[in-house]
């Protein structure tokens, strides 16, 4: 029993290696083979070559517009703007609202703004904008020039885009609905597509609102994923016997971009792939052409013993060569091209294109390209190894 | 693939082979009175018929009792058409008869497996054909080595030896298309001798070459039978006939002169048509 079982295991180890030094002669075989009709050779590692190209290139593409994407939008992902529900007749938020908002969040700073609009001018120049009523807007805003104060009781804070309409600056003096107000800070530009957007606005002290209550609540998060939880929280709790109030997420609009981005990925990759099997196509009719060719030779290494899994090795060899010499050359060229753009095109963040994650297709490529040979040249080989040595030496 | 169906392959071939040995030695302690390894090779009352299309079936062999004794070198002659080709293809294993029995250094070879089929072809038969049948990528002492390409052990050396023996030791490293003919031949002879078989077949072997390059060819055949080899070479060469121990007729199927005169394979078929040609 013992002894069978040991028989058994140096058979399956002969066998193992016996399998891998068939690959060796065969391999030898094969690539002299290419090497006799070099122009169709070249042709096929051509076709090969493009179609890993394509699907590299275009994985890549679209990886970088994804990766550029999660890097522009990503920090805005971590606000979550609440609204009173008007549909529920909720009109404003008040302290007690803003009280259980940040009750349920927890960590992430709640911001409740006033809101209203005016008329904002200096010397000459006027435009319309929106006024918040902000007590702590250090905890939702960065400044740009002036200092944002911890409790803003005096002076406006502007926007970029209307500091910019208005050229005021940190120490200048506009008129706000007609009162003369000092400017303390400009914010940094912020380009969020928030419905609180704070270029375009003015932020004033609680003070110069007379309201009943909030307009809106700014929840600020260190990640998107923080605001996505603040925001379900708010929903289990302050909405959960009315919907009092209504919530602007980012995080999900960010969840969403970044599915449409994976969506263009595969769409791209399945471009690329088109490529790819036009280019297994060739591999198919060269081998084909070739093991016809070649019927008699393959014929004699069967009739003279050679047996038919080591003749099918020979003609997968081939195919598998093909497949991995044209995969190699379209990585390298997918290097070069993605190389050649970033230096050409400064808009191209190098590090977005140095992703790791672009490495992965590259990989996904080349394997491709192997595999793509391999399986064309399956049928080819086959039918040719499988052939009656005494058919195939017939004249 | 193809290695699992080598790991499952091999094995059954050895245990298959071992049966089919078996099965050969009872019958030669059996009732026989002549040993029938004494033939390298011998086809007893083998029929081949080819069924073409709707029609009749054409018959390639009729009947054939034909046996060559190992050192012996037959010469089959007959028109175009006679089932020459078709008698070098089913004692070579590369065509299975429709009836009859096969024997091959004194093995019943009937019924293989193409598996079976193929190893027996690489350790005891060697084919040279007409048109050389060289593979033009590989050079002199690789086209000798490829029927051991794929086994363990490198067969160069003794691949290089057998084309020095043939003259050939200064051409080791050429391709075929910087040989002659006869050179070719040559090549192709020694690669029919790699594994050291039992029967060389032959076909047409001086067909491509001028007289005295055939001359030399058959002078190398006459070598190798000395060695023990059964030589059965098909031809329309008068100088092939001349060089044989023994010319076998065939004509439309119909073997004449197909076992040796000196004796009958074991359960044969009555003689009477041995010697006719000698």
């Amino acid at each position: 029993m013992s002894d069978g079982d040991g028989r058994a295991a140096s058979g399956l180890t002969d066998g193992l290696s016996g399998w891998l030094r068939g690959w060796r002669p065969a391999v030898s075989m094969a690539s002299r083979n290419l090497r006799r009709n070099r122009v169709r050779t070249v042709l096929a590692v051509l076709g090969v070559c493009i179609g890993v190209l394509a699907v590299a290139a275009l994985g890549i593409f679209g990886n970088v517009l994804a990766l550029g994407a999660d890097d522009a939008i990503g920090d805005i992902g971590t606000q979550v703007v609440v609204s009173p529900n008007n549909d529920a007749g909720v009109e404003s938020l008040s302290d007690a609202d803003v009280a259980s908002i940040r009750r349920a969040v927890g960590e992430p700073a709640v911001v409740p703004l006033y809101s209203d609009s005016a008329t904002v001018a200096r010397q000459g120049d006027q435009t319309f904008a929106t006024v918040y009523g902000v007590e702590e807007p250090a905890l939702a805003y960065e400044a740009a020039e002036g200092r944002l104060p911890e409790r803003h009781r005096q002076g406006a804070i502007l926007g970029a885009g209307i500091a910019e309409d208005l050229e005021a600056g940190a120490g200048d003096t506009v008129e706000i609905a007609g009162s003369q107000v000092r400017v303390i800070a400009v914010l940094v530009e912020s380009q969020t597509f928030s419905p609180v957007a704070p270029d375009d606005a003015v932020f004033l002290p609680e003070s110069a609102f007379s309201a009943d209550g909030y307009a809106q609540a700014l929840v600020v998060s260190d990640s998107g994923a923080e605001a996505r939880a603040a925001a379900d929280a708010i929903r289990e709790s302050v909405n959960a016997r009315q919907d009092r109030v209504e919530l602007f997420e980012l995080a999900a609009l960010v969840d969403e971009i970044n599915e449409f981005f994976d969506l263009l990925s595969t769409f791209l990759l399945g471009l690329g792939a088109i490529s790819l099997v036009v280019a297994g196509v060739s591999i198919l009719n060269v081998m084909l052409m070739s093991t016809v060719e070649r019927r008699q030779e393959i014929g004699v290494m069967r009739a003279v013993g050679v047996a038919r899994r080591d003749v099918l090795r020979v003609l997968l060899a081939e195919a598998g060569l093909i497949g991995a010499a044209g995969a190699a050359a379209g990585t390298l060229l997918t290097v070069l091209l993605v190389v050649g753009l970033v230096l050409a095109t400064p808009a191209v963040d190098a590090a977005l294109v140095l992703d790791p994650t672009n490495g992965y297709y590259l990989l996904l490529a080349l394997v491709f390209g192997v595999g793509v040979g391999i399986v064309s040249g399956a049928y080819p080989a086959w039918k040719a190894a499988s052939e009656r040595p005494v058919e195939a030496l017939r004249n | 693939m193809s290695g699992d169906a080598g790991l499952g392959a091999e094995p059954a071939d050895d245990a298959a082979a071992a049966a089919v040995a078996d099965e050969a030695g009872a019958d030669a302690s059996g009732g026989n009175t002549a040993p029938s390894d004494d033939y390298g090779v011998a086809l007893r009352g083998v029929d081949k018929r080819y069924t073409s299309g709707g029609g009749e079936p054409v018959v390639a062999l009729d009947d054939v009792d034909f046996a060559v004794r190992p050192g012996e070198f037959v010469a089959v002659v007959g028109p175009s058409g006679s089932g020459k080709s078709t008698l070098l293809n089913v004692l070579g294993l590369l065509d299975d008869p429709t009836a009859g029995r096969r024997l091959l250094d004194g093995t019943d070879v009937t019924n293989l497996s193409v598996a079976e089929r193929t190893r027996a072809r690489k350790e005891s038969i060697g084919f040279v054909f007409q048109d050389f049948h060289l593979l033009p990528t590989l050079t002199a002492v690789e086209n000798v080595a490829m029927p051991t390409a794929f086994d363990p052990g490198d067969a160069s050396d003794r691949a290089a030896d057998l084309l020095a023996r043939f003259g050939l030791g200064d051409r080791l490293d050429h391709e075929p298309s910087e040989l002659s003919g006869g050179q070719k031949q040559r090549v192709a002879i020694a690669r029919a001798l790699i594994n050291e078989p039992a029967v060389l077949l032959a076909d047409e072997p001086t067909g491509n070459l001028d007289t005295e390059t055939g001359e030399a060819i058959l002078a190398e055949f006459e070598r190798v039978k000395a060695e023990g080899v059964a030589v059965v070479a098909v031809t329309h060469d008068p100088l092939v006939e001349e060089y044989a121990d023994r010319v076998v007729d065939l004509t439309d199927g119909e073997m004449t002169g197909g076992l040796p005169a000196d004796g009958l394979p074991a359960d044969g078929p009555p003689g009477g048509e041995t010697g006719d040609d000698r």
